[in-house]
Order: structure tokens, then C-alpha cells, then sequence
């Protein structure tokens, strides 16, 4: 009886919800392969992959000047990368901090976790100020990179935090009795068990850093990162080339996906071994 | 030889281990028997150096090492959820310790194969080396368990509750495989165990904590025929404990304890001359194969066991809710002065 209408509600939902989630991007999609003549909306011209050469500057010259995008897309793909790098080491370097109760560490959780609480808009801002106090120019290796760490610290840690949570130490202590050093078994034992979790906080971190706005709007400096770059072109006239970018970044966002779910799968098999473990 | 002297240690107000001097002999496999939440469990942990003391020494062969840090005091640990590594094999657990230990690692993959092979037939795993640790029973990991343990020879190897995770089947066996490795490999065990039974199988000798302290520590035999005090009768699950002055004046004072099967029952005012005895209502009896157990409650409360074996009956037959005299020979029962 309550199935009966609990299912159908359900699905009904469910289909709404995937339709608002994807049906952005299908438009996109759909209107990318509009042609040359064609403009950023319905109905489609002519199918055609204009404005993808177009993207490439594989076209004639055209009224519509080539996106500028190339420059910003690397540096935005660099900056997401060492935002990367420096975030999980300190979220991994950090959970580990807390899996013993040290003074003070309360505190020091909510100071972390605030990184990712406070306002883009204000962090930004406040770092533009600080920075022209201290007479420190503005760029996106320097002022927006300690920006997006800042930013995506508290969620690499948070990851790596519910990982060490559930994480069995007589492992640990395991490798200490059979006399292998404590850096010794980190690297053997702890890290090897954590790397999905590990994983997780990268992906977390590099698509935050990617796709950051706010934040990187007042202390970018001249160089732009590439969601900026696109905001830039908006303010001319939008033409089909920008939707066939957007395919193209999220056909890479896609692939970086796979790679991480296909590593996920290599380790989650152990993972369930060692949870067999302990059911035995 | 691991010496424990006055070891003291608290957590926040309570106190887990209350000076507690013990003594592990050399090649001896030492049984250390405790209920849960004994404080047995924080025992091997300051002895394996995942805990500190907060007083007292720990030393081995005269050498002190508590303060040292865990790798480099040479103890092995065996733990009772077994704490393989899951990312790694069979033979990559065992051998683990061979190669990447901070105090003279092997690098030559022949040695380490070797000794690896060699181990593991010891503890009747040859040709598991290259399963995961997934693919093998609970026993099997028990073993791998071990194994990774002895490949390092450590000075002594501590035991905590090793067999609980295991059925009862695989445990007695496991029991017997215990004994006859360590005694190939002439190193000192120290098994920590909740059950009596386990304690007094495997031990050489046997030790009871009780109270954060070490009440006795004997020979199995000797333990279980003379404890010394309330307390380790009280754990060996085989002695009725009740006030002296419940068999009358000729007990005298204090506290006596009388094995269940010291015991003998007879309708009221029938007990034979010359043997103490004490009037005690029947409860229930619990039939358990072998042997069968009945429950008496004495006049004060106290619960007393009486057991008897089916080959050699030796009990009336009794009706519940009827009194009884319970009576035994006069040195049969052991007196203990003081509290209880």
C-alpha cells in the first residue's frame, strides 16, 4: 500500500532531480554543435563542429575572436595541482595530529575547518588588502594559491579525518612489535591502508581549487585562472565556442573521474579483505 | 627472563595496575589469567611499550626497558583480532618484519625467502606464502599471526587472548599447535586469557590477576589445588567460597573455600561423622555432558556448585526448593583469615 505510492513518488523525483542536474549541460552540449552562422541559443541551425575548430584556431579568421582560454586553462590545471599536493599533505600530516587528544585540539579543528566556512568573497578581499599593505604583489602562484589551500585544507583533512576514524591500530602497533621504526611503518603499513582515503582528498582538493571563483577574483593579479577567464568573456557576447569548451573541460573532468574510480576499485579490494578480517 | 616490578598504572581516577611484580622465566610459556577489565590486557601493552608505567620498572635479563620505544625492545605481540596487513600476503606479512625492522634488516631476498618458508611449515602453512590475507580461515590468520611474530625472535612473545577470535573446535587445537611451537622454539610465551581452562592447559605455570595485582603465580597443578588466597580461587571457576561460620563453630572464622567436586550432599541430619558440613537449599541442576552441575544457595545467600561425574555418580536424588546437607572432608576445604 505505502509502496504503491512511495515508489511512484520516489521515481518521479529522482527523475526530476537527474533531469535539473544534467539538463544544463545537455543544452550546453546540444548547442555546441551549432554552426558558424548559428547563435548561442535555439533552434540549431545546422549541426556541425564549427566552433570546436573554432576552440582549436583550426578556422579561418572569423568576426568572433578566438577564445582566450589556452594560457589560463594550464594555469589553472597547475594551480589546482599544487593546491593539490600542499592541501593533502597537511590534511593527512594534520588527522594524524589528531588521532591523539593534544592540547588545544579543539580549537585547532575549528581553526582549520574555518578555512572553508568563512565567505570566499571576504578571504578574497581581505587577502587583496593584506596584500597591497604588505606590498606584495598579486598572483596566481602566490597570493591565490595560499588562498585556495586555505580553502580546500579543511576538506582533505575532514576526508582523511573520518578515514583515520575507523582505522584499526593494532596495524600499527603490529609493525612497531615486529621492531620496524614509526616512519618506517607509516610508509609501509598506515599509508598503503589510508590511500583511498588519500585519494579522495586529492579529488576533493583539485576540483575545489579548479573551479574556484570568489576567492581567486581579488588576488589573481593580471594572470587569470580559467573560470575567471570565461566570467571575462561573458561581459562581450557569448557565442557557441564557450559551450564547447565547457564539453571539453567536462569530458576532462570526466576522465580525471575514471582514473580515480578505477584506483578506487584497485584498493577498496583490500579494503574489504582487511574488513573480512576483522569479521573473521 | 622479564622481570615486572611495583608497575603501576592509572587512568585518570582508576587504577588499572596496582604494583604489580611478576616474574616470566626463561623458555617457560606462562599463563596469565584475569576476568575482563583486569587490567591483563594493559599488562602486555606496558610490556610491549604501547603504554608507559606510571611507576615502576620493566626489565629484561636485568636490562630496563620501559621509557624505551616499542621497535626496539625485541618483544613480539600477538594480538587477538590478529592485526594482519591487509594490503599484503601471506609470506609478505611473515617476512615483513625481516625486512624493513630499524635493527639489522635482511635485504637478501634467498635469505628472506628461506626463512619466511621455513617459519611458516613451522606453523603447518607451507605453500599458503602467496594467498591474501582474505582468502585464508581464521585460524590460518591465527597462525600467520604467529608466524610474523617467531620469524623475528623476539626475546619473548606476549599473547593476548590469541585463541578468543576462534571457535571452540579450532581453539582446543590451536592450544595443543601453541604449546609444541613454542616448545621447538625455546622462547618464553605469556598468554593472557580470560578462560581457566585455556590458562591451565597451556601454562607451565600460571599466574592470576586479580585487584591490579598478581595474587599467585604457580605451577597449574598447584594453583588449582592450593590457591592461595580468595582471590585466585575465586578465578580458577572451581572452588565454592563461603564464611567459615556457616558449617557451625568447629570451622572457626574467616573464609573457606571447597572444590565443587570435594562436595558431598546427604538428606538433612545424615551427614557422616567427623566431616564439616552446612544445611544449603537445592536450586537447579545444569547437565553439561560429562559432568553435571548442581546449584545450591546456603542460609547467608551464598551460591555453592557441586559437581558430579556421570561415571561415578555419587548425589542423591534431590527435589528443587528441598534442603540439604552439604558436607566435605576436613581437608578438603581451604581457610583463608582475613576479608573475603
Amino acid at each position: 500500500m505505502q509502496s504503491r505510492i512511495l515508489r511512484p513518488t520516489l521515481a518521479i523525483y529522482t527523475a526530476a532531480f537527474l533531469l535539473f542536474l544534467y539538463g544544463p549541460m545537455i543544452v550546453l552540449a546540444i548547442l555546441s554543435f551549432q554552426s558558424s552562422d548559428g547563435g548561442p541559443q535555439f533552434p540549431i541551425r545546422d549541426w556541425s563542429i564549427y566552433w570546436y575548430q573554432h576552440l582549436l584556431g583550426l578556422t579561418e579568421t572569423s568576426r568572433v575572436s578566438q577564445l582566450p582560454v589556452g594560457d589560463s586553462l594550464l594555469r589553472s590545471i597547475l594551480l589546482a595541482f599544487m593546491t593539490t599536493v600542499v592541501s593533502t599533505i597537511l590534511g593527512v600530516m594534520s588527522a594524524e595530529a589528531f588521532r591523539t587528544k593534544f592540547k588545544g585540539s579543539g580549537p585547532a579543528f575549528y581553526l582549520i575547518i574555518l578555512g572553508m566556512m568563512v565567505p570566499g568573497v571576504l578571504v578574497g578581499l581581505g587577502m587583496a588588502l593584506l596584500s597591497n599593505t604588505l606590498g606584495i604583489g598579486r598572483a596566481w602562484w602566490g597570493t591565490s594559491f595560499v588562498l585556495h589551500v586555505v580553502y580546500t585544507y579543511p576538506f582533505a583533512f575532514l576526508v582523511m579525518l573520518a578515514i583515520f576514524n575507523r582505522f584499526d591500530r593494532s596495524v600499527e602497533e603490529a609493525s612497531l612489535s615486529l621492531g620496524v621504526s614509526p616512519a618506517q611503518t607509516f610508509r609501509r603499513v598506515t599509508f598503503p591502508i589510508i590511500f583511498p582515503g588519500v585519494l579522495s582528498a586529492m579529488l576533493f582538493s583539485f576540483t575545489l581549487s579548479y573551479d574556484e571563483f570568489s576567492r581567486t577574483l581579488f588576488t589573481i593579479g593580471s594572470q587569470l585562472t580559467l573560470p575567471l577567464a570565461i566570467y571575462g568573456t561573458f561581459s562581450v557576447e557569448i557565442y557557441p565556442n564557450i559551450f564547447a569548451f565547457g564539453v571539453l573541460t567536462t569530458l576532462f573532468s570526466f576522465t580525471l573521474l575514471v582514473i580515480y574510480g578505477l584506483l578506487m576499485k584497485r584498493f577498496t579490494a583490500k579494503a574489504a579483505r582487511f574488513k573480512g578480517q576483522e569479521e573473521n | 627472563m622479564l622481570t615486572l616490578s611495583r608497575v603501576s598504572r592509572r587512568y585518570g581516577e582508576t587504577t588499572a595496575l596496582d604494583g604489580v611484580d611478576f616474574v616470566v622465566p626463561e623458555n617457560t610459556y606462562m599463563s596469565l589469567l584475569g576476568a575482563s577489565g583486569s587490567g591483563k590486557t594493559t599488562l602486555l601493552r606496558l610490556i610491549a611499550g604501547f603504554e608507559e608505567p606510571d611507576q615502576g620498572e620493566i626489565s629484561i635479563d636485568g636490562e630496563r626497558i620501559d621509557g624505551q620505544p616499542p621497535h626496539l625492545r625485541d618483544i613480539g605481540f600477538v594480538f587477538q583480532n590478529f592485526a594482519l596487513f591487509p594490503h599484503l600476503t601471506v609470506a609478505q606479512n611473515v617476512s615483513y618484519g625481516l625486512r624493513y625492522r630499524a635493527n639489522a634488516p635482511v635485504s637478501n631476498e634467498n635469505e628472506i625467502k628461506d626463512r619466511t618458508e621455513s617459519v611458516l611449515s613451522l606453523v603447518g602453512l607451507s605453500g599458503f606464502g602467496h594467498r591474501a590475507i582474505s582468502a585464508i580461515s581464521g585460524g590460518q590468520r591465527q597462525r600467520v599471526a604467529l608466524a610474523r611474530t617467531m620469524i623475528c625472535e623476539p626475546r619473548v612473545i606476549l599473547l593476548d587472548e590469541p585463541l578468543g577470535a576462534l571457535d571452540a573446535n579450532l581453539r582446543a587445537r590451536m592450544c595443543d599447535e601453541l604449546k609444541a611451537i613454542r616448545e621447538r622454539l625455546k622462547v618464553s610465551f605469556l598468554h593472557v586469557t580470560g578462560s581457566e581452562t585455556e590458562a591451565l592447559t597451556m601454562g607451565d605455570k600460571v599466574a592470576v590477576l586479580s585487584g591490579g595485582k598478581i595474587v599467585q603465580s604457580d605451577a597449574p597443578d598447584t594453583l588449582f589445588s592450593h590457591p592461595n588466597n580468595v582471590d585466585a580461587a575465586r578465578h580458577l571457576n572451581a572452588w565454592n567460597i563461603f564464611e567459615a561460620g556457616l558449617c557451625g563453630p568447629a570451622m572457626g572464622q574467616g573464609t573457606v573455600a571447597v572444590r565443587f567436586d570435594q562436595i558431598d550432599v546427604s538428606a538433612e541430619g545424615e551427614v557422616p561423622d567427623g566431616r564439616p558440613w552446612l544445611r544449603a537449599k537445592y536450586l537447579t541442576g545444569e547437565f553439561n555432558g560429562p559432568t553435571a552441575l548442581s546449584f545450591f544457595r546456603a542460609e547467608d545467600g551464598t551460591l555453592l556448585q557441586v559437581i558430579d561425574h556421570l561415571s561415578q555418580p555419587r548425589l542423591p536424588d534431590m527435589v528443587e526448593g528441598q534442603h540439604y546437607d552439604l558436607h566435605f572432608a576436613p581437608d578438603a576445604a581451604r581457610q583463608f583469615h582475613g576479608a573475603a
